[in-house]
C-alpha cells in the first residue's frame, strides 16, 4: 500500500526520484509474485482434487499431480452415482432449502421486533440471544441427541431441519440492519393505518435486501456444510446427507481400501453448489463477511 | 439511535407492538430454548449421572453419581483420565500453532489485497474460497494430498526429499527434532512427574505429524474469513495510514508496526478470540479424517465427547468432557480478552457482529 | 383493523410452525425404513457387495417364506449406528454382533439374551457360543467365525529362492524368510497395526490378556517377548505396517505388491478375488512360538434387540440365517467359516485351500469379553502404532494397568 500511495502523494518522502521509481517497481514485482505463488497455494489443491476424481485409482496414485489425467475416466462419477449418492445430495438439498427459508423468514421477524417493537422483556431476549450464541457448538453435540430423542424427532427430517431453524447471529444482524433503516416510512404507513406485520412485511423487509442476501449466504454455506448435527440427529442411512455421507466414505466406512477417486469425486460434486453461490455473489459474499466490522 | 427511538416511542400509543414483539421473537425462542438451553440443562444432569444410554436419561433407574465422571477424567488415574490428558496435550499444540499462524496469514493476504494492484479481486476470492467449502471436503482433499504417494510427498521428491507417511505418523515433532539432536530417549526426569496422566516427555511431544496436517488444514481454511476481517479494517484506518505516510519519511514496515498494527489491535483481538474459541472444538475434521489416531495423536476433547458417548455408551463421561471443553473455551477466552483488551471500545454493534456470525467459520468448528 | 388481525394470524402460524413440524417428527419416527409394527430392520455391516447381496437375498427369501418384511440397511458406522438405535429406543429388530461391543450392550440391557429362544443353539461351536456369553447368558447367536493365517505370495516366494519346504513354523524361521523376502519396493511381512494381528504373537509366545482363572496377565514376561520380536522385525526393516505402507489393511499392502507376506483372516479370500484377482498366493497356518501354535479367531453373531417390536420374528430370521444351508452359502459369497458343527465337513471338502484357517480354530484365542474391553484393545493399538519408538515393558504396563479394573468387575 505505502508504495502505490506514493504516487498519489506529493513527493514529501524525501528520496532520490529514479531510487524511488526503482524500488516502487521492485516491490509491486515482489507483491505480484506473492500473491501469485500464494494464489497457486489456495486453489491447486482444488484444480487437483478435480483432476484426480477423473483418474483410475492406479493412475491418480502414480501421479497424484498430473492435473490432466493420462486416460481420463468417470468411473469414479458412475460409481458415485450408483450408490447412496444421488440420495444424500437430494437430502443435502431438502434440508438447506427449507433451513435458509426458515432463517431468513425467522431471523428476520425476531430482528424487527428487536429493532422496532417495544415490549415488556425485549432487553431480557437480547441479552438471552447473546449467551446462547458463546455455547459451543460441540458442547450441544450429546445433548441434542438427547433432546431430540425425548422429543421423539431423533431419526426424521424435523430432527435434521428444525434445530438449525433459527441463528442467534442471524436474529442480530438483522436487527443492526434494521435500526439502520429510518423510521420516517413506516411512521408514514402507520399513519396510513399499516398494521405491525404489513409495516414488516411490505414495507421494511422489501428495503432490506443486502441484509437479506447475507442471511441467506450464511445459512446456505452453514446448513450445506453442517455435519456434527447431522451425524447425531439420524442414523437411517435415508436421511444421510451429504457431509456425513462423504464424511463416512473417507474414513473407510464402505470400502476397504483407499479408493481416492471415488472420495475426491464426492467432495468435488459437494463443493459445486457452495461454489456457484459463491461465485454468484462473490462481491456480496465479501461485503457481508467483512462489511460487519465496517458498520 | 436507539434513544432517540425509544424517546420517539413512549409518547406514541404503540400498545400493540408488546403482543406482535412477542410473537416475532417467539419462533426464535421456541428452537433456541428447545435447541440451546433445554439441552444444555440436560446434558449437565447426563455429567453427574450414571446413565449407559438405555432409556429416558431421567428415568428411576438411573443414579445420581456426583462428580464421579468429572474425577475419572480429572483426579483418577487411568484410561479415561490418560485420554482426557491426551486429547487436551493434542489440542494445545493444535491452538498454539493454528491461531498465531492463521492470525498471522490472514493479516498478512489481507495487506498484500488491500493494495491497489490489478485484479485483486481474483486474489481475495482465491484466498477465501476454502473457507467457504466444507471442512469434509477439504479433509478428504488433504488425505489425498498427504497420503504416502500423494500429491505433497511428490513435491517434496522433486528436491529429493522423502516425505512422511503424514497422517500414518505418529511422532511428536518436537521429539523428532530432539531425535535429530540424538536424544531419543527420555529423560527420567520427564517420565516421572505426570499431568492428567500423561508423562512430562509426552506433553513435551508436540504435535504429531500426522496433526500438523489439519494445522496446515485450518490455517488454509480459516485464513481467508480472518483475511476479509482485516481487510475491511484496514479499509476503515485507510486514511490515517494514508496521513503517516506523508508526515515523515518512515518506511512502510515502520508505518505498518508503529502505526496500522496498533490500529488494528481490537480486530488482532477479535480474530484470536475466534481462533480459540473455534480451535478448541475441531470436530469435523477428525471424524472425517482419522477418528483419533494414529496412536491418538489426534484424538482432541471434542472427538472423544463424542466417541465416549456414542461408541462406547459412557454417556455420563462423554457430557463432562463437553463441560470441561466449555469451561476451558470460557476461561481462557476471558483471559485472552483482559490480556489484548479493546481500549478503544466504542460499543458499536458492528464488531460483536461480525465475531458472531463468523464464529461459526473460524477454526475448527463447522 | 383488518391488518391487525392479518398479522396476527400470520405471526401465530410462523410461532407455531415449529411445533407443527416437530410433531410432525414423531409421524418419520421409524428406525429404519420399516413401516408398520412388526416388519424387521436388518443392520449389517458388511466387508463389501459380496457379502450384502448374499444377507440380502437370504433375507429376502425368508421373507417370501414367512411373510413377514424385513429389510437390510447395511451400516456405514455400525457401532454408532448401534448406539444411536439402542439409546433412541428404535434400534434395528437383528443386527451383526462383534465379540468386543457385545459385553457393553448386555451389560445396559440393550441385547434380548437370544440363546434361551434358539432351536438350533446346541449345534453351534462351543468356543464361540463362549464369545458371546455374558454372565451366564448367551447374547448373540454365532453367525460365522474366521481365524489369522499367514497369506503368502507365490511369485515373490519362488523369486526370493523359497520352496514349500521353507515355509516357517518357528518365530526364527519367519524372521529370516521375512528378511529373505525384502526387496527395495517391497517388505517381507505387513499387517495392520492393532492387536487383532499382533495378538497372535502374544499367542504364540505363551502368553494373553487375561489368564484361565480371569486374571489380568497383560505385562507378563511370555507378553513381552512377542512384543520384542515384532519390534526386532520392525527394526531391522523386514516388517511394516499397513499404514506405514500407505494401505489401509495388510490385504491391500499384499494386494498392491507392497508386502509379500501379509497375516490377515478368511475375508482376505473375497477381497484378493474382488480387488486383486491376479496375484497368486497361498494361505499357511501361522509359525509356532516359544508357547506353542496360536492365532486369534473372531466371531461374528447376529444380536436381537431387547426392544424389538418383534422379538419372534427376528429370533426366527436368526433360526433361518444361522442354519446349515444358509452358512455354506455365505461361505461360498464372502469366505467365512460356518459357526455351526453340522457344517463343518461340507465346508472343508470345498474349501481345501483355507485348510489353514480352519485349523486354526483348534489354537485359536479369543478377545476377552469384559464390558469396557474395547476401550483396552483401541488403547493399546495406539501404542502399536508408534511401537517402534516405544518401550514394549512400558506398553504392556499400561495395557495391564487399563485391564485391571475391568477383570474385577
Amino acid at each position: 500500500m505505502t508504495t502505490t500511495l506514493r504516487t498519489a502523494m506529493p513527493a514529501a518522502v524525501q528520496v532520490p526520484k529514479r531510487s524511488g521509481l526503482v524500488r516502487r517497481q521492485i516491490a509491486t514485482s515482489c507483491t505480484y509474485a506473492a500473491l501469485v505463488v500464494l494464489a497457486g497455494l489456495y486453489i491447486l489443491p482444488f484444480l487437483i482434487d478435480v483432476a484426480n476424481s477423473f483418474k483410475s485409482e492406479p493412475d491418480a496414485a502414480a501421479d497424484p499431480l498430473g492435473l490432466i489425467p493420462a486416460t481420463a475416466t468417470s468411473a469414479a462419477y458412475q460409481r458415485l452415482f450408483q450408490a447412496d449418492f444421488p440420495n444424500w445430495f437430494k437430502n443435502s438439498v431438502i434440508i438447506t432449502v427449507t433451513v435458509t427459508a426458515g432463517r431468513v423468514f425467522f431471523d428476520c421477524l425476531a430482528g424487527y421486533a428487536l429493532a422496532r417493537l417495544s415490549f415488556t422483556g425485549r432487553r431480557v431476549v437480547f441479552a438471552l440471544l447473546i449467551a446462547v450464541m458463546a455455547v459451543p457448538n460441540v458442547v450441544l453435540l450429546i445433548p441434542k441427541f438427547l433432546v431430540l430423542n425425548q422429543l421423539g424427532m431423533y431419526d426424521s427430517y424435523a430432527g435434521l431441519i428444525i434445530p438449525l431453524l433459527v441463528d442467534a447471529a442471524g436474529v442480530l444482524i438483522m436487527k443492526t440492519f434494521f435500526e439502520s433503516i429510518p423510521t420516517a416510512v413506516e411512521e408514514a404507513a402507520k399513519i396510513d393505518g399499516a398494521g405491525t406485520f404489513r409495516r414488516f412485511w411490505s414495507i421494511v423487509l422489501p428495503m432490506s435486501r443486502p441484509a437479506v442476501i447475507t442471511i441467506v449466504i450464511l445459512s446456505f454455506q452453514a446448513s450445506w456444510n453442517e455435519l456434527s448435527h447431522f451425524i447425531v440427529a439420524a442414523q437411517d442411512p435415508e436421511l444421510t446427507p451429504l457431509t456425513k455421507g462423504v464424511a463416512q466414505l473417507a474414513s473407510g466406512a464402505l470400502s476397504s481400501g483407499t479408493q481416492y477417486p471415488i472420495k475426491l469425486a464426492g467432495a468435488a460434486v459437494m463443493t459445486i453448489p457452495v461454489a456457484v453461490l459463491f461465485f454468484v455473489f462473490q462481491r456480496r459474499i465479501m461485503n457481508a463477511a467483512g462489511g460487519a466490522v465496517k458498520e | 439511535m436507539a434513544t432517540m427511538l425509544s424517546h420517539a416511542r413512549r409518547h406514541r400509543p404503540f400498545g400493540r407492538d408488546a403482543m406482535a414483539g412477542w410473537l416475532f421473537v417467539l419462533p426464535v425462542i421456541i428452537v433456541l430454548g428447545l435447541f440451546l438451553v433445554l439441552p444444555v440443562v440436560m446434558a449437565a444432569w447426563v455429567s453427574v449421572s450414571d446413565w449407559t444410554g438405555r432409556g429416558s436419561p431421567f428415568s428411576s433407574t438411573v443414579n445420581f453419581v456426583g462428580i464421579d465422571n468429572y474425577r475419572d477424567l480429572l483426579g483418577e488415574p487411568g484410561l479415561a483420565q490418560r485420554d482426557f490428558g491426551t486429547s487436551i496435550r493434542n489440542n494445545v499444540y493444535y491452538v498454539l500453532l493454528v491461531v498465531p499462524t492463521q492470525t498471522a496469514v490472514a493479516l498478512f493476504l489481507a495487506v498484500l489485497v488491500n493494495k491497489r494492484i490489478k485484479s485483486r479481486g481474483f486474489f481475495r476470492t482465491a484466498f477465501y474460497f476454502p473457507s467457504v467449502t466444507s471442512s469434509v471436503a477439504i479433509t478428504v482433499l488433504f488425505l489425498f494430498l498427504f497420503s504416502a504417494s500423494g500429491a505433497v510427498n511428490r513435491m517434496l521428491s522433486f528436491i529429493g526429499l522423502r516425505g512422511p507417511n503424514w497422517f500414518a505418523d505418529p511422532r511428536g515433532i518436537i521429539h523428532i527434532g530432539l531425535g535429530w539432536l540424538g536424544v531419543d530417549q527420555p529423560p527420567a526426569a520427564l517420565t516421572d512427574g505426570s499431568l492428567l496422566g500423561v508423562n512430562w516427555w509426552e506433553w513435551a511431544s508436540g504435535p504429531s505429524v500426522a496433526m500438523c496436517v489439519f494445522i496446515v488444514l485450518a490455517v488454509f481454511t480459516t485464513s481467508g474469513t480472518f483475511m476479509l476481517l482485516f481487510l475491511s479494517a484496514l479499509q476503515n484506518i485507510q486514511a490515517e495510514i494514508e496521513e503517516a505516510a506523508i508526515v515523515d519519511g518512515t518506511t512502510g514496515w515502520q508505518r505498518f508496526r508503529l502505526i496500522t498494527l496498533p490500529m488494528l489491535r481490537p480486530t488482532i483481538a477479535t480474530v484470536i478470540t475466534l481462533g480459540l474459541v473455534g480451535t478448541w472444538q475441531v470436530f469435523d475434521q477428525i471424524y472425517t479424517g482419522t477418528r483419533g489416531g494414529p496412536a491418538k495423536t489426534t484424538l482432541t476433547p471434542a472427538y472423544q465427547s463424542y466417541s465416549a458417548s456414542f461408541l462406547n455408551q459412557n454417556w455420563g463421561q462423554g457430557a463432562a468432557i463437553a463441560f470441561v471443553l466449555f469451561a476451558i473455551i470460557v476461561v481462557l477466552t476471558a483471559v485472552q480478552r483482559s490480556l489484548l483488551r479493546e481500549r478503544d471500545n466504542d460499543g458499536k454493534p458492528g464488531r460483536v457482529l461480525s465475531t458472531l456470525s463468523f464464529r461459526r467459520n473460524a477454526g475448527g468448528d463447522s | 383493523m383488518l391488518h391487525r388481525r392479518r398479522w396476527i394470524r400470520l405471526s401465530v402460524a410462523a410461532a407455531v410452525a415449529v411445533l407443527t413440524l416437530s410433531a410432525c417428527g414423531s409421524g418419520f419416527d421409524s428406525a429404519s425404513g420399516a413401516d408398520t409394527p412388526g416388519d424387521l430392520t436388518v443392520l449389517i455391516g458388511a466387508s463389501g457387495d459380496a457379502e450384502t447381496n448374499a444377507v440380502k437375498s437370504a433375507v429376502a427369501a425368508w421373507s417370501a417364506q414367512s411373510g413377514t418384511k424385513a429389510e437390510v440397511v447395511v451400516a456405514s458406522d455400525l457401532s454408532q449406528q448401534l448406539s444411536q438405535g439402542f439409546t433412541s429406543g428404535r434400534p434395528a429388530d437383528l443386527f451383526y454382533l462383534s465379540g468386543e461391543t457385545m459385553p457393553g450392550f448386555a451389560a445396559n440391557g440393550a441385547l434380548e439374551p437370544v440363546g434361551e429362544r434358539l432351536a438350533n443353539v446346541g449345534d453351534f461351536h462351543d468356543a464361540i457360543k463362549a464369545s458371546f456369553t455374558y454372565k451366564g447368558k448367551l447374547y448373540a447367536a454365532p453367525k460365522d467365525f474366521s481365524t489369522l493365517g499367514l497369506v503368502i505370495n507365490r511369485d515373490a516366494w519362488a523369486a526370493a529362492g523359497l520352496t514349500d519346504a521353507d515355509i516357517p513354523t518357528t518365530w526364527d524361521q519367519l524372521a529370516a524368510v521375512a528378511r529373505k523376502l525384502t526387496t527395495p519396493g517391497r517388505v517381507g511381512l505387513s499387517m495392520s497395526p492393532e492387536f487383532a494381528r499382533l495378538g497372535v504373537f502374544l499367542a504364540q509366545a505363551g502368553g494373553w490378556l487375561v489368564a484361565p482363572d480371569g486374571k489380568a496377565v497383560a505385562d507378563s514376561p511370555e507378553n513381552l517377548r512377542a512384543l520384542e520380536f515384532v519390534k526386532g522385525m520392525l527394526a531391522d526393516g523386514s516388517l511394516k505396517f499397513s499404514s506405514a505402507l500407505g494401505a489401509g489393511w495388510g490385504g491391500e499392502a499384499f494386494g498392491k505388491g507392497l508386502a509379500a507376506m501379509t497375516i490377515e483372516g478368511n475375508w482376505v479370500v473375497g477381497a484378493l478375488k474382488n480387488d486383486f484377482p491376479a496375484i497368486s498366493y497361498r494361505v499357511a497356518e501361522l509359525p509356532a512360538g516359544p508357547g506353542g501354535r496360536g492365532t486369534m479367531q473372531f466371531n461374528g453373531g447376529w444380536g436381537v434387540a431387547a426392544d424389538s417390536k418383534n422379538k419372534d420374528a427376528a429370533v426366527k430370521l436368526v433360526e433361518y440365517l444361522t442354519n446349515t444351508d444358509r452358512q455354506l452359502a455365505f461361505a461360498d459369497a464372502f469366505g467365512v467359516m460356518p459357526s455351526v458343527k453340522s457344517a463343518a465337513q461340507q465346508w472343508k471338502t470345498k474349501f481345501p485351500q483355507q485348510a489353514a484357517f480352519l485349523a486354526g480354530g483348534d489354537y485359536a484365542k479369543n478377545i476377552p469379553n469384559l464390558v469396557g474391553i474395547s476401550d483396552v484393545i483401541k488403547d493399546f493399538n495406539s501404542q502399536i502404532e508408534g511401537l517402534v519408538t516405544r518401550d514394549p515393558k512400558a506398553v504392556l504396563g499400561s495395557v495391564q494397568r487399563n485391564l485391571q479394573p475391568l477383570v474385577g468387575k
